[in-house]
């Protein structure tokens, strides 16, 4: 016995032949680009992360994140130690050995690293999207200018500075460690918005602007900038991956803040103080865990704003 | 025709001849013993330990394997174990010093090693203000003039008595000897202080083979004199490497999979992590504490120069709000003890420490937040929020820690919550090592810092407490002379402290009135504390039993186990190959 329906689609509606109902409930989704799953998975999991550090601020004590907080090299709820100690509620996450919370240090050491990412690639953006629409759309010598600085400072590798940098001013406090890393993330945004820049200047709105008399800085950041939007958009997220980078890198080598819970600076200290062979794994795999799951979210945000901007990217 | 037979030829004879290199470059694992080494070797070409004020120019294996002292103080008998030198004798009054030189002895390019080669490099030492090794300094303060009695003695005239003068110069107490340099070579140099010394000699059994920044290879010279003469039976290890390990975590993969013999200091955990994974691996005791307590106690030395610290009630309330317990507890992990003095606590320092502790100078083993913060207090600082202020300034402390150990670090962290907790503004700047010894402290460029730089006595007072008289005061920018008194501390009170440790210097050791004039002196520095003295400290070094057995221990007492040391000689003798 053969069932007439299951050789044919599954269709909901009689004027949308040869699609099955997921299909079209995908492409009603494409009315609203914004209700991209990419993008709503990546920005929940950066969600969370904040969450994490809002709602864990309130229910959990952060003052845990400084030495001599807990019993050393607690494991989390129910694991042993190699002295045989098992891990209590007191440290969901375990403590590392100098009895700092891992659950406290996550709590403030997540926001943390995103907040620095977030605020170089702000700064670095910034600073491109000026540079970038003064070289594209005023050109003559200043382009020169600009073009030839992002050109060569594009060459210098921004963690071998910092290093120095970091080494020789010791203690630095977050915002200055992202302004830092600033400084080396304006060079790419800057040739990708000129080039966009210098097409789009002898498009016809621009033209017509012009020829209504509209301040250059009118054209500039009125008419035209709304149209880079989503790319401006993507650009900063790949931005702050770079920053974020950069930063766990220079944390990692126990340069940035000394007594500011950052990811990197806890997996710093678990590599520094033998953590791998002490079988410590929740002092540098949850910390770890935590910033995959912070790079796997920009992916996907940017990714979901690539197929917002660019509407063949989406599939159905 | 000829030619490719003389091609051919030409190749096998040049393939022996490479074979020929690599079997000689070519030591079994089982014939090499592999040291730890905490830092980088910054430069591998340069051999001049005289100007060096870090001492990795000597503790990459020269002189642990090449340059020997004359003298090696034994910590187990107290006694000065022969080397170079076989004995000395002093005068009356402790200002002449004879020293009788060991017959037999050459350099390994085959020159003999004697009196000129010791007057020849006490002179250079006298005459050359830029050789700023601490060794060096010392010495140049110490003797007024050198003489050759025959070519196997040496007279030495001293500027003030010395009773320790033979042991604190030639005996490696702490860390390293003033040692002889060839006169062969040297004396063809212009400028002492600019020479290298590049190929290495010494009158060791090793001769030095390569260095890089990370390690240093010596390979055992079969015609040692030690072995011909009959000093010494020749070191079983034909080859001596000391490798750079590169922190805790490397250090111990390293140890547990054989990859090193002897490693550098160890967390208490990690070292039960290693023991678990290696049951070759010993250490000083067997169980509980584990470590080895190490001569030099840790400090907290505090630039008196810079306000606020300038103040002595402000150091004094640092000391009152550090708790020592909560340091030994988690930076150390149990593995030492509080300090009660600025004293090492070995038996021999007893009668001192007692004396001390007896005047009421002793230190509390817990912390008094509220005395410390009263004396804060007094000196018109106000709480507001979490920190003090006063006149709209945040009463604030830089630590600098040296980066090189993680117990550095760690007991830096566990002080900055300290003192964060009691409302004072502290943060830790870690620098690296070179930067550390070679800039930071020795100009007074920082607030507070960790050392343990009263270091220096072992059986007796004066050699640590004369490192804080007036007389090495100079101004912040400019070396502390020998790294003594970085603190600068220079104050009514360090002028009548410095009164009496300068009567100390010349009195005979064991003299009855020496306790009491020791209590009183450190009344004036407890009363204005230029440094504060943290913990006792225990190295926990990690000896691995699968290529090499003869390791010292607490059971095989024959010396301390500081195999960076220049006593490092002892530890490679006693090896023995393990199959």
């Amino acid at each position: 016995m053969t069932d007439e329906n299951a050789t044919k689609p599954e269709t909901a509606e009689a004027d949308v032949k040869g699609l099955t109902r997921a299909q079209i409930r995908r492409m009603k989704r494409f009315d609203n680009p914004w209700q991209n799953p990419k993008l709503i998975w990546g920005l929940s999991m950066l969600l969370g992360i904040i969450a994490l550090g809002v709602v864990g601020r309130m229910l959990w004590d952060t003052d845990m994140v400084f030495t001599g907080s807990g019993i050393p090299r607690q494991g989390p709820v129910g694991v042993e130690n190699l002295r045989g100690q098992v891990g209590t509620w007191a440290h969901p996450l375990g403590t590392d050995v100098t009895g700092k919370d891992i659950l406290a240090l996550l709590i403030v050491g997540a926001p943390n690293s995103l907040y620095v990412g977030m605020l170089a690639s702000l700064i670095g953006m910034s600073i491109g999207i000026f540079l970038g629409f003064s070289a594209g759309f005023i050109r003559g010598r200043l382009d020169d200018v600009i073009r030839v600085g992002s050109d060569v400072m594009i060459t210098i590798p921004p963690l071998l500075i910092l290093v120095v940098f970091q080494a020789a001013y010791g203690d630095i406090s977050l915002t200055v460690m992202a302004i830092l890393i600033a400084c080396f993330v304006w060079q790419s945004p800057t040739r990708l918005i000129r080039a966009q820049v210098l097409s789009m200047r002898e498009s016809g709105y621009v033209q017509m602007a012009r020829l209504s008399g509209a301040s250059t800085w009118h054209i500039m950041f009125r008419e035209m900038l709304p149209n880079l939007v989503p790319y401006l958009f993507g650009s900063f997220i790949a931005n702050v991956t770079t920053s974020i980078v950069t930063a766990v890198g220079l944390e990692v080598l126990g340069l940035g803040p000394q007594r500011v819970p950052t990811l990197g600076r806890v997996i710093y200290d678990a590599i520094n103080s033998g953590a791998l062979i002490q079988n410590l794994w929740w002092w540098w795999g949850i910390p770890t865990l935590l910033l995959a799951v912070m790079f796997i979210g920009l992916l996907l945000v940017n990714l979901g704003l690539d197929e917002v901007s660019n509407p063949r990217l989406r599939r159905l | 025709m000829t030619g490719t037979l003389k091609y051919l030829m030409t190749t096998a004879v040049s393939t022996l001849a490479l074979s020929a290199v690599a079997v000689a470059q070519d030591v079994a694992r089982e014939d090499t013993v592999i040291f730890d080494l905490d830092r980088t070797i910054q430069d591998p070409e340069n051999f001049n330990w005289m100007t060096d004020g870090t001492g990795i120019r000597r503790m990459h294996g020269a002189h642990q394997t090449m340059w020997e002292p004359l003298f090696i103080l034994n910590y187990g008998t107290g006694e000065l174990d022969p080397w170079l030198a076989t004995g000395f004798e002093a005068n009356g009054d402790s200002t002449e010093f004879t020293i009788t030189l060991r017959d037999g002895v050459t350099w390994s390019d085959g020159e003999a090693f004697n009196a000129d080669d010791v007057v020849f490099t006490v002179e250079m030492a006298k005459a050359n203000e830029e050789l700023t090794a601490r060794e060096v300094a010392t010495l140049r303060s110490q003797v007024a003039g050198v003489e050759k009695i025959d070519d196997l003695t040496v007279k030495f005239t001293l500027n003030a008595p010395n009773p320790r003068f033979v042991v604190e110069n030639f005996g490696v107490r702490i860390f390293g000897s003033f040692l002889i340099m060839p006169e062969h070579i040297w004396a063809a140099q212009e400028n002492p202080a600019t020479f290298t010394f590049y190929p290495p000699v010494g009158t060791g059994p090793y001769t030095f083979a390569s260095a890089a920044s990370n390690r240093a290879i010596w390979d055992r010279n079969d015609s040692w004199w030690g072995a011909a003469t009959g000093f010494q039976d020749l070191p079983e290890p034909q080859r001596v490497v000391f490798l750079e390990s590169g922190g805790e975590e490397s250090r111990a993969q390293l140890m547990a999979t054989n990859q090193l013999d002897a490693a550098q200091n160890v967390s208490v955990g990690t070292f039960e992590a290693i023991k678990a994974q290696n049951q070759a691996v010993m250490t000083w005791h067997d169980g509980y504490p584990y470590a080895a307590a190490d001569p030099c106690p840790r400090q907290m030395e505090i630039n008196t120069t810079v306000a606020p610290w300038d103040n002595p009630n402000m150091r004094r309330a640092v000391n009152h709000i550090i708790d020592r317990n909560q340091i030994v507890n988690i930076a150390v992990e149990g593995a030492t003890t509080p300090s009660r003095t600025m004293f090492a606590e070995y038996g021999s320092m007893a009668p001192f420490i007692d004396a001390v502790v007896e005047a009421g100078h002793g230190l509390s083993p817990t912390a008094d937040v509220a005395a410390g913060q009263a004396l804060i207090e007094a000196e018109g600082w106000t709480r507001n929020g979490d920190y003090y202020e006063k006149d709209g300034e945040t009463l604030s402390a830089a630590i600098h820690v040296n980066s090189a150990s993680t117990e550095y670090t760690r007991t830096i962290d566990m002080i900055v919550e300290q003192l964060q907790r009691a409302g004072i503004d502290a943060r830790s700047v870690p620098v690296e090592n070179s930067v550390f010894w070679g800039e930071v402290l020795p100009f007074g460029s920082y607030e507070m810092t960790y050392s343990w730089l009263s270091c220096g006595s072992v059986n007796e007072p004066w050699t640590s407490m004369g490192r804080y008289t007036v007389a090495d005061v100079v101004p912040v920018g400019e070396r502390s002379p020998g790294f003594n008194n970085t603190a600068r501390w220079d104050s009514p009170a360090a002028a009548s402290y410095s009164e009496i440790v300068d009567q100390l210097e010349g009195m005979a050791l064991g003299d009855a009135a020496i306790p009491g004039m020791v209590a009183e002196a450190y009344g004036y520095m407890a009363a204005e504390m230029p440094f504060i003295p943290l913990v006792q400290s225990a190295k926990l070094l990690p000896m691995n039993t699968t290529y090499w057995t003869g390791w010292p221990s607490n059971e095989n007492y024959y010396n301390h186990p500081f195999h960076w040391w220049n006593s490092g000689h002892q530890i490679i003798h006693n090896l023995e190959r393990a199959n």
